[in-house]
């Protein structure tokens, strides 16, 4: 359900950006989602045809990335995929830990004419 | 022609949370993001709270609800500040909502603020309210699964509160195997391990939620 609130900010940016560069149309737009964030790709999709529904970007198409988890170790500077729910340094087996990738939700570019 | 942008989608909720997180540091005021399913005890564990912290602290009280203030109207008889938040159907709460409710409250004299988000436990870990941290509340009945399940929230609270242990013996719920998941996913937060209705366990979520105030 949150896709239907973040394709809606999507659709601001998408459109805000191709009225100040005053395109005609928006043919597609380059996102990444980090894995933790649980977003339906299906779903996304579909929120974000609502919302652009009757603007520049009607047509846009979606590339969405699936960003994999990765932590960084504070204890011994490890960097390492999270697998299986596993919040653990693969060498020191610590649990302080900074996330690194897998919470984005991020707009990267947008083509369009 | 492509257009560089390298954006976080969600800045505008990020800078308005930023703008309420100083605001609230700067009036000394704690804010807690309470999340859970439907249904698992956010509202009971707010009446046991204020029954036990009205006298301490001063408390106020932000009720994010669908559609009804139900939830608010359990919370009167306290005779606190309560503003109640209508997302007409959205699944979360978000920073402006939250900005323009702690307009209704005299940040001067609040110590707590308590946000009961809506019930859910996917949308509302990824939309930062500007809280000073979230509270993961789960029941037993929902079973032993949902760390797995949605590991942003329980990797992002600051403490978890597993509530209607009294109801064990009538459910499937494995306390081991949700010890388990919860440690794999955040092996150092807290876990409180409680029951709304006959009052077990309560006494050390008050502690541990009087040490985060002053």
């Amino acid at each position: 359900m949150h896709e239907i609130g973040i394709a809606e900010d999507l659709s601001k940016i998408v459109i805000d950006v191709a009225v100040e560069r005053r395109l005609s149309k928006v043919t597609k737009v380059n996102i990444s989602f980090g894995e933790l964030v649980q977003i339906v790709p299906e779903i996304f999709e579909f929120a974000f045809r609502e919302a652009v529904r009757d603007s520049v970007a009607q047509e846009a198409l979606l590339d969405i990335e699936i960003v994999p988890v990765r932590m960084k170790c504070i204890e011994c500077g490890t960097g390492f995929r999270v697998e299986d729910n596993n919040f653990k340094c693969t060498k020191c087996g610590s649990a302080d830990l900074e996330i690194i990738n897998g919470k984005e939700l991020f707009i990267k570019s947008m083509e369009g004419e | 022609m492509e257009i560089k942008i390298m954006k976080n989608i969600l800045d505008r909720n990020q800078n308005k949370a930023d703008e309420v997180r100083n605001l609230l540091t700067s009036k000394k005021v704690v804010m807690v993001n309470i999340i859970s399913s439907p249904g698992a005890g956010k509202t009971t564990l707010l009446e046991r709270t204020l029954e036990e912290f009205n006298s301490k602290y001063r408390i106020g009280v932000i009720e994010g609800d669908i559609a009804t203030d139900r939830d608010a109207r359990r919370l009167h008889k306290f005779n606190i500040p309560i503003v109640v938040i209508n997302t007409e159907g959205g699944c979360h709460l978000d920073s402006h909502s939250i900005s323009k409710a702690l307009d209704s409250f005299d940040l001067d004299n609040l110590d707590i603020i308590f946000v009961e988000n809506v019930g859910n436990l996917i949308c509302p870990s990824e939309f930062d309210l500007g809280e000073t941290f979230k509270l993961a509340v789960v029941s037993t009945p929902e079973g032993d699964d949902k760390p797995g399940k949605y590991p942003l929230l329980f990797r992002e609270a600051m403490a978890v509160l597993l509530n209607k242990t009294d109801l064990i013996p009538y459910t499937n719920f494995n306390l081991e195997n949700f010890k388990r998941d919860l440690s794999g996913i955040n092996a150092k937060v807290p876990l409180f391990e409680i029951s709304c209705t006959n009052g077990d366990g309560l006494k050390e979520w008050f502690k541990w939620m009087s040490a985060k105030i002053s």
